[in-house]
């Protein structure tokens, strides 16, 4: 199929105007060759970690991919540039992409404000945005674009889940401590917003400057509030020096200790501190799903170490991919678009299908513990609970559960 | 919480912090003292005595030994860098002193990444340090108060070391005219060394006590690096004593301002910095130059 169509557009551009004849020749080129997808995501900046999992993932999908023949017969190449996680590098990487590699499908972008940079240009690149990293809510509610799908869970799906594992939970006063900037505050905000929801309340909140190494006196702050229960929204190397300090004061004993997202980045580190935080997941190698198992299997084989959160998250993004490619039998954009409608498929996190209003991949929400577990180095989360998509997916172009 | 016990922890939390910042602080004093001037540096070997501290737990399974070996790796590195690099220095302006210490800093750091790689390191504390002691009723870490003890010793040696030692009589002379004591038949280039050498040992020692709580990481020496200048200000450049005073000075502010004023957290070290400085200008104990 491809190669009649490689045919027909070379015949084509041979028989049109002289002028357009060298963009149209390249383009047939560029279809004979590999499929190049563009990734313009974080490698060096703050989310340099976490760019690192969608780099080191995206290779092992290629080489995992080019090893069974490629996708639809072509080889798969991936193109990475550095963003830094800034939305105006990201516009710019982007763009460059599309016109002088002709890529038309865009993955791994790092912020949700990268993002939303990116997704109004999409109609006009006429290129496809699969997130597989982007939180917002907004995105597939008020800025949502029909050439964009987001195959990752979004944030306020997370709190959904985090939501309804604490409503059954007997704690209602909490106590919140978080990093003083904007990620932090409004991760609280939307906490407290969610305590409301399911009749509990916040009794105070505490916010560190980022890179605060000496967390004895907010300890000390929240031991003196007394809550039933603590709220942390807390990343890196901060979140990995209050884990360990909190366990040297035993909080873990006062209070449960509940956060946004497990992620073992900042779990990992913090050793045996971290056992007993619970939080809500956006992907575990731990989830209990044959497609998973195969693909820790495979990461652990070629990593020699076990996927993170954003592994996951866009290993399930390219499955994404692979299966609207295979249902439009086209890696052009419009096709793989309204292939993307309804599309129903499973992958690590089980199994989702990406609504048509608005382009959200319904699925499983997760919620996690770190514990100790046989055959691991260091703690590892492990589910407590897993909610059902429909309970945990907003309504239509929604970001909010009402 | 009962109000006395909180104070109580408060003050107990504040003087193993000021622990933690004496030993990085004491350093910085050390070498200005004798050399008047600042090593940028210092805050990279304190990040290099916290993993070097962390990995000889990790292999040796010895907490102990990795506060032996995490300071004498940073000594014999400090002392290399002296006689290779900065004894050259000492005929130039100062401005050739801090770019090099600035490049060290630089260096040191990508050599950590690329020897450890990005991601933190921890070692788990042994059994008898982990625990805690009820303080008032309220759970206390163990190994906080062994800091203030390690704190307090150190800062005891070092004044033995300085007051009742020939090398710290050489080090005290050699602060206050390096000319006239090299005139006397004393070889302040060894002096030097050891200065700079020591220096080095006792912030990576403070960094090998600080990974049990911070754990090892990239940037960990920037951010102590500036509590430890404010104190090295507020003490007054080259000043034992002040150096003392300062971290507790800094300790206190932080865990007490940081409690009382959590949205002035940042400023409350800066505040008392600024008020030291309008009062005495060269610092509590220190000269003004």
């Amino acid at each position: 199929m491809s190669s009649t169509m490689i045919g027909r557009r070379a015949a084509l551009g041979a028989g049109v105007a002289v002028l357009a004849a060298p963009a149209v020749l390249r383009r047939a080129r560029a279809q004979a060759g590999p499929l190049k997808l563009g990734v313009p995501t974080a490698i060096t900046g703050t989310w340099a970690a976490l760019g690192a999992q969608v780099v080191r993932t995206c290779r092992l999908w290629a080489k995992t991919v080019n090893a069974q023949g490629g996708l639809l017969g072509r080889q798969v190449e991936f193109l990475f540039e550095d963003t830094q996680g800034v939305p105006a590098n990201c516009l710019r990487k982007a763009q460059e992409m599309v016109e002088r590699d002709r890529v038309n499908i865009l993955l791994g972008l790092m912020a949700s404000s990268e993002a939303l940079a990116v997704m109004p240009k999409l109609a006009e690149w006429n290129a496809l945005f699969i997130s597989s990293v982007n939180g917002a809510g907004s995105i597939t509610a008020e800025h949502w674009v029909p050439n964009a799908v987001r195959a990752n869970i979004s944030g306020p799906m997370g709190a959904r889940a985090l939501a309804l594992h604490l409503r059954d939970s007997p704690q209602t006063d909490y106590f919140c401590l978080s990093l003083d900037y904007a990620w932090g505050r409004s991760s609280v905000e939307t906490f407290e917003g969610l305590l409301r929801g399911i009749g509990k309340r916040s009794i105070g909140s505490v916010f560190a400057p980022v890179g605060t190494r000496d967390y004895s006196t907010y300890i000390a702050r929240i031991r003196q509030a007394n809550p039933q229960a603590l709220y942390i929204a807390l990343t890196g190397d901060d979140g990995t020096a209050f884990l360990r300090q909190a366990a040297q004061f035993r909080l873990f004993e006062r209070m449960p200790i509940v956060t946004e997202t497990v992620d073992m980045l900042f779990t990992r580190p913090a050793g045996e501190a971290a056992i007993g935080l619970v939080g809500g997941s956006r992907y575990s190698f731990a989830y209990d799903i044959p497609a998973n198992a195969a693909f820790v299997q495979r990461f652990r084989a070629e990593y020699n170490e076990l996927p993170d959160t954003y592994d996951g998250e866009q290993w399930q993004a390219l499955d994404v991919l692979m299966a609207a490619a295979r249902r439009a039998n086209s890696t052009e954009t419009a096709a793989l678009v309204a292939a993307m409608r309804d599309l129903e498929l499973s992958s690590v996190k089980g199994p989702l299908r990406i609504r048509a209003c608005d382009g959200q991949a319904e699925q499983q929400g997760f919620v996690v513990r770190v514990a100790r577990k046989e055959g691991f180095p260091h703690p590892v989360p492990e589910v407590i609970r897993t909610y059902p998509a429909a309970e945990v997916t907003p309504a239509c172009r929604s970001a909010t559960f009402a | 919480m009962d109000p006395v016990a909180l104070f109580t922890l408060q003050l107990l939390n504040a003087l193993s912090l000021s622990a933690l910042l004496f030993f990085i602080a004491l350093g910085l004093t050390l070498i200005f003292g004798i050399m008047r001037v600042i090593n940028f540096a210092h805050g990279a070997i304190y990040m290099l005595g916290a993993y070097v501290g962390v990995t000889t737990q990790t292999l040796t399974g010895s907490f102990a030994l990795s506060l032996v070996l995490a300071p004498l790796a940073a000594a014999l590195l400090g002392l290399a860098f002296e006689r290779s690099a900065l004894t050259r220095l000492y005929a130039r302006e100062h401005s050739a002193f801090l770019l090099v210490t600035f490049g060290l800093a630089l260096a040191l750091t990508e050599a950590i990444r690329l020897a450890w790689g990005p991601d933190p390191r921890q070692a788990e504390l042994p059994a008898a340090l982990a625990g805690i002691v009820f303080v008032l009723d309220e759970p206390f870490p163990v190994y906080r108060l062994v800091l203030i003890g390690a704190g307090a010793a150190a800062a005891l040696a070092l004044w033995l070391l300085l007051h009742r030692t020939r090398l710290g009589l050489l080090m005290r002379a050699a602060s206050q005219n390096a000319a006239m004591t090299a005139a006397l038949g004393n070889d302040v280039a060894a002096v030097r060394a050891a200065v700079f050498a020591l220096a080095c040992g006792l912030a990576a020692l403070g960094g090998a006590l600080a990974a049990p709580l911070f754990t090892a990481y990239i940037g960990l020496g920037t951010s102590v690096i500036i509590d430890a200048f404010v104190i090295v200000m507020i003490g007054g450049m080259g000043s034992f004593v002040g150096t003392a005073v300062g971290s507790l000075l800094v300790g206190f502010a932080q865990t007490f301002g940081n409690f009382y004023f959590p949205e002035l957290a940042l400023g409350a070290t800066y505040a008392l910095m600024i008020a030291v400085l309008l009062l005495r200008p060269g610092g509590l104990f220190g000269r003004e130059e």
